[in-house]
């Protein structure tokens, strides 16, 4: 299955240019296997699982709803789901 | 404090004159605002914290929307890298203080309100002072320290602070009345690092700021439905706008006492 990946602000640097990325998964994957995914694909670059799986600042969002209100790190997803991954921001 | 006002407004507080009643003609005829949210904008006293970015297009809407005071705290100074997109600032004002020149700015839009300036940071010290007897709070600061100081002595003394932040082309907007919804620390459970000089596209300070300035007249007047315990997540480059819900956390170190 594939999933869409938007990041923002900080993260989207680190991932990437325009914030998309699409990424495949093997079906009935979570969260946290799709950040192990990226840990894989950034390992050198980047700390996946600090960045974003354990920093609660950075809202984790699943078509739109936050993690921490379905499933957590263990939500699962399906093909075609949006995740958002959206840390705070300081500029004004 | 740096005042300048006409002596009349206070004793003219509960009457609009014909030149008010012509300057916001077009705020009064909308639909459930009336002379009555007019009047409570013309009674309300808003602290604007920053005059950069966001304080440009939220302190020349409030301003111009008619809030009776506007105390606006920045105590930096133009530089020739802010006219991307702090819009109270004009080339020939570089090296000049910031809020001398808002202030003046301000004054000339709209001579019928109060305008403060305070060129000073705000702190733990000061931050009290600056919004006493202030009815509401702006958030317009370009960092996470500052926000929490204002946070916690907003949170304190209950007073209702319109948050707002940018980064790139993206935004941040979330309304925070004390005890009625999450508070920054809520949203932002840990201290983040700080980033210096970071990029910003002009226009997302503007919006973000015209927002600010919109929240709290929803605030001031008790029109429409403010985005308490929402974080609008604005994306600037696919124009897209996220609505997140953000709950109240329990165990706050700034909140949790209020009931």
């Amino acid at each position: 299955m594939r999933v869409i990946v938007k990041s923002f602000a900080t993260l989207r640097e680190i991932f990437g240019g325009t914030g998309m990325l699409y990424l495949e998964l093997p079906e009935g994957s979570t969260i946290e296997d799709l950040l192990e995914k990226l840990r894989e694909q950034y390992g050198s670059k980047l700390d996946v699982g600090k960045l974003v799986g354990e920093n609660p600042n950075v809202k984790i969002l699943v078509n739109g709803r936050e993690i921490t209100y379905l499933n957590g790190l263990r939500t699962r997803l399906r093909d075609g789901d949006s995740v958002a991954f959206i840390p705070p921001v300081a500029g004004g | 404090m740096g005042t300048q006002s006409p002596s009349y407004r206070r004793s003219q507080e509960d009457k609009l004159s014909p030149e008010e009643l012509e300057r916001y003609d077009r705020q009064l005829r909308l639909l459930g605002f009336g002379i009555e949210s007019q009047l409570k904008l013309k009674r309300a006293r808003v602290l604007v914290v920053g005059v950069g970015g966001l304080g440009s297009a939220a302190a020349l809407y409030l301003a111009s929307a008619g809030v009776g005071l506007l105390r606006i705290i920045d105590d930096g100074y133009v530089e020739l890298s802010n006219l991307n997109r702090q819009i109270l600032y004009d080339t020939g004002d570089i090296g000049k203080r910031k809020v001398d020149v808002a202030a003046k700015r301000l004054r000339d839009l709209n001579p019928e309100i109060e305008v403060e300036a305070l060129g000073e940071k705000l702190t733990e010290e000061n931050v009290r002072e600056m919004l006493s007897n202030a009815d509401l709070a702006v958030d317009c600061l370009d960092n996470f320290r500052t926000r929490f100081i204002l946070n916690d002595a907003c949170v304190e003394l209950e007073k209702p602070l319109i948050h707002g932040a940018i980064y790139g082309a993206e935004g941040r907007l979330m309304t925070i009345i004390p005890g009625m919804g999450p508070c920054l620390r809520c949203l932002i459970p840990h201290e983040p690092t700080e980033h210096d000089k970071i990029p910003v596209l002009g226009p997302l300070p503007g919006i973000v700021g015209a927002l600010e300035a919109l929240e709290a007249i929803k605030v001031i007047t008790g029109l429409g439905e403010p985005a308490i315990g929402k974080l609008i997540v604005i994306d600037g480059m696919d124009l897209s706008f996220h609505t997140i819900e953000i709950k109240r956390n329990p165990n706050c170190p700034a909140c949790r006492k209020i009931k």
